[in-house]
């Protein structure tokens, strides 16, 4: 575990991480990143799942992170028109530090969507995040974020908000 | 005490009109039945690639229909295609999404099967009197044929055959595996599925309808330059037309929209692709070799359930009356490394669940599921094109890439299919 301010300074940046994905608040998101973020969900629950081999539900460089945003943004991405209601539970958080100095946090989440798009079902998203955080002067940013859900192999609905 | 009212005969001939369709194609239980007995049962249906199972036991499971089935390969290094279900008591024999096995055992009572399907033995055999093993071995598709990799089967043993159903359209397969430098396309980078809540058949229709682009895709086309804007606009000028290629293959052809190569591929030039227009030169000669750069993989809804997506394959696979699932994965084109690592990107970025374009057609479709429940106006209107469209020099009717050719294409075929006798 990080020392007592380091590892508060993780955890409030995840559950404002957590806040700003749940209402929609994309430019405030996108904010978070630093310049050479990558964004990653794997399509699998491997841990040797390897992005350059194997298909992924996204793996985003800055420029493709942008890109998600802005669709989000132009009130046209109708998988997201209106966007769906959502509230995540972040939990089990454990913090370290990396050898390159980076701070790494593992969690666990549970999160409530309403997809209202279309049939209003309420989907249940469950899985293990990992964040590494780097300090860019004063802040913490977000230079990886890597999601495992549980159910990353089977027939997903869409996943086109931030999770 | 009342009786139930006998339940009409389902008049596809009524349903299936040359120019609209009725709703009730999309809803009614016992149609979606009649399709996975009519369509996917008795007809061709894609089940994988050889790519995928390279090695005697490797296998990959499957649906066909609703039918749950396994792609193996066997020691004599052909693919077979096995009910996966015990044939004691109707275990699905194998659980996982692909693998390697030396046998198939059934976890119920130990049944044990080769991976030909063969049943090798039965635990406690002396509870058995006249037993005969081989009458018990896996069902297998009595019909199994590959067209350059692709694996099609049939739970009918009889029926035209592969070559028949696949007709002309073997054209538009040639066209993508040829991309590869040795005539091969390898599907190695696993599946997305991607859940759609509306019924199967609108996955083929929105696959080859050019009509969409601007409209459901219109965030993206604000967002970001893609080889795709040229078919929103002036409608004159949008040059890419659509083929119905007959027994219900129908195609967007991009193409003829495209002035130089690698326009499919979001633009592509100097060392990235040099070793790749070397190898495809030295094949096929340096005109050859420019117009499939120029031209790029095809785009074809081969029926019922194979989507050769430019540079994605996907599978449409029926769940229920208003459920399916969609899956992608990467077309990668064996021989040219340089390629594919950009193949999975766009793979990402036009494909599955979190991807920027396919999201927002399965909620379009999930929509569209929703308001075919309106019966006061019960039909479809598929009727765009008809004054416009022309037959070609090879019989198939081609027409502007906004036109419901495509679509009247899938039903007039489906009509055939579901009244034959």
């Amino acid at each position: 575990m990080l020392p007592d301010a380091d590892h508060r300074a993780v955890v409030e940046f995840i559950y404002r991480e957590a806040r700003l994905a749940d209402e929609a608040r994309y430019a405030e998101w996108l904010g978070l990143w630093t310049d050479d973020g990558v964004y990653w969900v794997p399509a699998s629950t491997d841990p040797a799942a390897d992005p350059d081999k194997h298909i992924s539900h996204i793996y985003d460089n800055r420029g493709r992170i942008e890109t998600r945003v802005k669709l989000l943004q132009t009130g046209y991405r109708h998988s997201q028109e209106p966007a769906s209601h959502m509230r995540r539970l972040v939990s089990n958080i454990e913090t370290a530090q990396a050898d390159n100095g980076e701070l790494v946090a593992e969690s666990n989440f549970v999160l409530a969507e309403l997809a209202i798009q279309a049939k209003r079902e309420l989907h249940w998203w469950v899985g293990r995040t990992t964040h590494r955080l780097r300090r860019v002067g004063a802040e913490l940013k977000m230079c990886r974020k890597k999601v495992v859900l549980v159910n990353a192999a089977e027939p997903l609905p869409n996943l086109s908000f931030l999770i | 005490m009342s009786s139930l009212a006998p339940i009409p005969a389902i008049d596809y001939k009524t349903l299936v009109q040359d120019d609209r369709v009725h709703a009730s194609l999309y809803t009614d239980p016992r149609i979606f039945d009649d399709e996975m007995e009519r369509i996917f049962r008795r007809g061709w249906v894609f089940v994988g690639h050889d790519s995928e199972i390279p090695g005697t036991g490797d296998f990959v499971t499957r649906r066909i229909g609703t039918e749950p089935v396994i792609m193996v390969r066997g020691v004599d290094g052909d693919v077979a295609v096995l009910v996966n279900r015990c044939m004691h008591r109707g275990t699905m024999v194998c659980p996982a999404d692909r693998g390697h096995v030396r046998t198939f055992t059934c976890p119920y009572h130990g049944w044990t099967y080769d991976v030909s399907g063969a049943l090798l033995g039965v635990p406690y055999p002396g509870g058995y009197g006249a037993f005969d093993k081989s009458a018990h071995g896996l069902t297998r598709a009595p019909r199994v044929s590959s067209y350059r990799g692709f694996v099609f089967a049939s739970l009918s043993p009889t029926g035209i055959p592969l070559s028949e159903h696949l007709g002309l359209a073997t054209r538009l397969i040639d066209r993508s595996c040829d991309l590869s430098p040795v005539g091969e396309i390898e599907l190695t980078a696993g599946w997305v599925k991607h859940r759609c809540a509306a019924n199967w058949k609108a996955l083929p229709e929105n696959d080859s309808d050019g009509y969409h682009l601007g409209f459901v895709h219109r965030s993206l086309f604000m967002t970001v330059r893609s080889q795709y804007q040229r078919v929103v606009g002036d409608e004159k000028a949008i040059k890419a037309v659509v083929r119905d290629w007959g027994n219900g293959h129908m195609e967007i052809d991009w193409s003829p929209g495209y002035q130089g190569p690698f326009e499919w591929l979001g633009g592509a030039s100097g060392p990235a692709v040099a070793d790749f227009t070397a190898a495809l030169e030295r094949r096929d000669g340096p005109e050859l070799a420019r117009r499939r750069m120029r031209e790029g993989p095809a785009h074809v809804l081969i029926f019922p359930n194979l989507f050769v997506g430019e540079t994605n394959i996907a599978i449409v696979e029926p769940v229920s009356v208003e459920e399916c699932v969609h899956w992608h994965t990467p077309m990668f084109l064996k021989g040219a490394p340089e390629l594919n690592s950009r193949l999975l990107r766009m793979a990402e970025a036009g494909m599955g669940p979190a991807s920027f374009l396919m999201p927002d057609d399965l909620i379009i479709a999930a929509r569209n599921q929703l308001g075919l429940h309106a019966r006061t106006a019960p039909w479809l209107e598929l009727g765009r094109g008809l004054n416009r469209e022309r037959v070609d020099a090879d019989g198939r009717t081609v027409s502007h890439v906004t036109d419901e050719t495509t679509n009247r294409a899938l039903w007039r075929h489906y009509r055939t299919v579901m009244t034959e006798a």
